[in-house]
């Protein structure tokens, strides 16, 4: 075993060093980062590593946290908004027993790193916090070129003419642009990033935010950063303004607003319940709880 | 469990501690980052390689201050300046060398430089924009030659190819990413 591999103290005898993966590994990790938040919005290759669940199921976040996370951090994981699905409740307990000394928390405002598969939360975060992005599909430009080795030559010369023609192609066949999701983002500029998969809602909390945004692709082995205070400007035409989704009611014209704590600002979730009845909720659980708990405090 | 006596900056708490502050201030060009709890009396700049270094890196150390136990420790491979992936430069007079600036598809091979300067705060100041900067900010080290800036805007001019740096004094660091606009004093 590597000497360094002998620092972690683990909880139940486990055999891991602290925060799972070897110093090499973090070491690499690192590296890339520190090269993704150099050259904002470019994607750097890294050695992603096996990780104990599928690629594809949030590997790419979980190695940068991985290598983000100290004993004194506090980490939250969220899935859609949400810290009690399946996904971020196993991502965050494996935290918990990979990484001794690292608090766990549900509250945005309370957490130094947060891990988030599609989301970015409602509250804003502060110059203090990471939020870790865990990414699908690393590259816009795949819609347009199928050769990685060519669309790595377009980003470098930040040549998106075809990704505009799709953009136009949406205009004259439904006169929208119908990107939901993965809204290509073009940052500082030059590089043109895809986001995650997080509703248009959340793409201009990239812009000039305070925080540090890191997104890390498992299977696709990339990782890219958007700096606080950076330029992120969601790609649209001149006459084409850029929209984020409105959750009006189409006869009423009034906003939805979530039926647990009646936020009329936050991205809504709108389904079904027992009876049939289409309702709306809060996406992001820790805003809607906290705004509850002031509810009931100010009563 | 066995925990090995390793000099404090060769442990791996203190590198995720150093790369948290140093990423912290990678992120925001112009603001420094004190890791002087981390050292143990041990230069900044050495504390930045080996926060990054291991035997899949190259370092060219151009001050020779290095030793070879701190060589021994990084466990680094040694190149040319003009192919090494991190060098480590004094700041004192303008370089001349040519480093590596990455490519178009991979500018991410562009040469992290470790510049040591006297002192990060009492020097001349430079105005920087860019990303990571709320409008404006500076930077006022000394023991930074003028011939750096040169040096950095002809490596810097063909985005996204270019050279980042981390400026380090005894105890602190600060980093001018490739985005950096930099205006002298």
């Amino acid at each position: 075993m590597h000497p360094v591999d002998t620092m972690g103290q683990n909880r139940d005898g486990a055999e891991y060093g602290f925060a799972f993966l070897d110093e090499d590994a973090k070491r690499e990790l690192r590296r890339s980062i520190f090269k993704a938040v150099c050259i904002p919005g470019h994607q750097v290759a890294y050695a992603s590593r096996e990780m104990p669940i599928a690629r594809g199921f949030g590997t790419g976040g979980m190695q940068l946290t991985l290598a983000l996370l100290g004993p004194d951090d506090t980490c939250k994981v969220i899935d859609q908004g949400a810290d009690d699905s399946v996904n971020a409740a196993n991502i965050r307990n494996f935290f918990a027993l990979t990484c001794p000394g690292v608090t766990g928390t549900l509250r945005t405002e309370g957490a130094s790193v947060i891990q988030t598969r599609h989301r970015i939360p409602e509250l804003k975060l502060r110059a203090d916090q990471i939020l870790v992005f865990q990414v699908p599909y690393p590259d816009p430009l795949v819609v347009v070129e199928p050769n990685a080795a060519k669309r790595r030559r377009m980003h470098g010369r930040a040549d998106y003419a075809r990704l505009w023609v799709k953009l136009y192609e949406d205009m004259v066949a439904f006169d929208e642009i119908t990107i939901s999701h993965r809204y290509p983002t073009r940052i500082n500029g030059h590089y043109i990033i895809d986001p995650s998969p997080i509703p248009r809602f959340d793409v201009p909390k990239l812009h000039q935010a305070d925080c540090l945004y890191l997104f890390g692709a498992g299977r696709e082995k990339r990782i890219y950063a958007v700096p606080p205070h950076t330029d992120a400007v969601p790609i649209t035409f001149n006459d084409v303004a850029f929209a984020v989704e409105s959750f009006r009611d189409k006869t009423t014209g009034k906003r939805h607003v979530c039926r647990r704590c009646g936020a009329d600002d936050s991205f809504l979730d709108e389904f079904l319940d027992n009876d049939g009845a289409r309702v709306f909720q809060c996406s992001d659980a820790a805003y809607c709880d906290m705004r509850l708990e002031r509810l009931e405090a100010a009563k | 469990m066995s925990v090995l006596d390793l000099p404090r900056l060769w442990r791996p708490e203190t590198h995720q501690a150093l790369f948290r502050r140093i990423l912290d201030v990678a992120a925001r060009p112009g603001q420094i980052a004190d890791l002087s709890d981390l050292l143990d009396g041990r230069p900044a700049a050495l504390a930045a390689l080996a926060t990054f270094c291991d035997n899949t890196q190259t370092l060219a150390d151009l001050t020779g201050g290095l030793s070879a136990s701190d060589l021994a420790f990084l466990d680094v491979g040694t190149a040319p300046v003009e192919t090494a992936g991190f060098i480590l430069a004094s700041g004192a007079g303008a370089p001349a060398f040519a480093p590596r600036l990455g490519s178009l598809d991979a500018p991410e091979g562009g040469a992290t430089i470790v510049v040591l300067v006297d002192n990060l705060t009492d020097g001349s100041t430079l105005t920087l924009t860019g990303p990571g900067i709320a409008g404006r900010t500076a930077v006022s080290p000394s023991g930074f030659a003028p011939g750096w800036l040169d040096a950095r805007a002809r490596w810097c001019a063909d985005f996204p190819m270019g050279v980042d740096l981390v400026l380090a004094d005894p105890t602190r660091v600060a980093v001018l990413p490739r985005t950096t606009r930099i205006k002298g004093a």
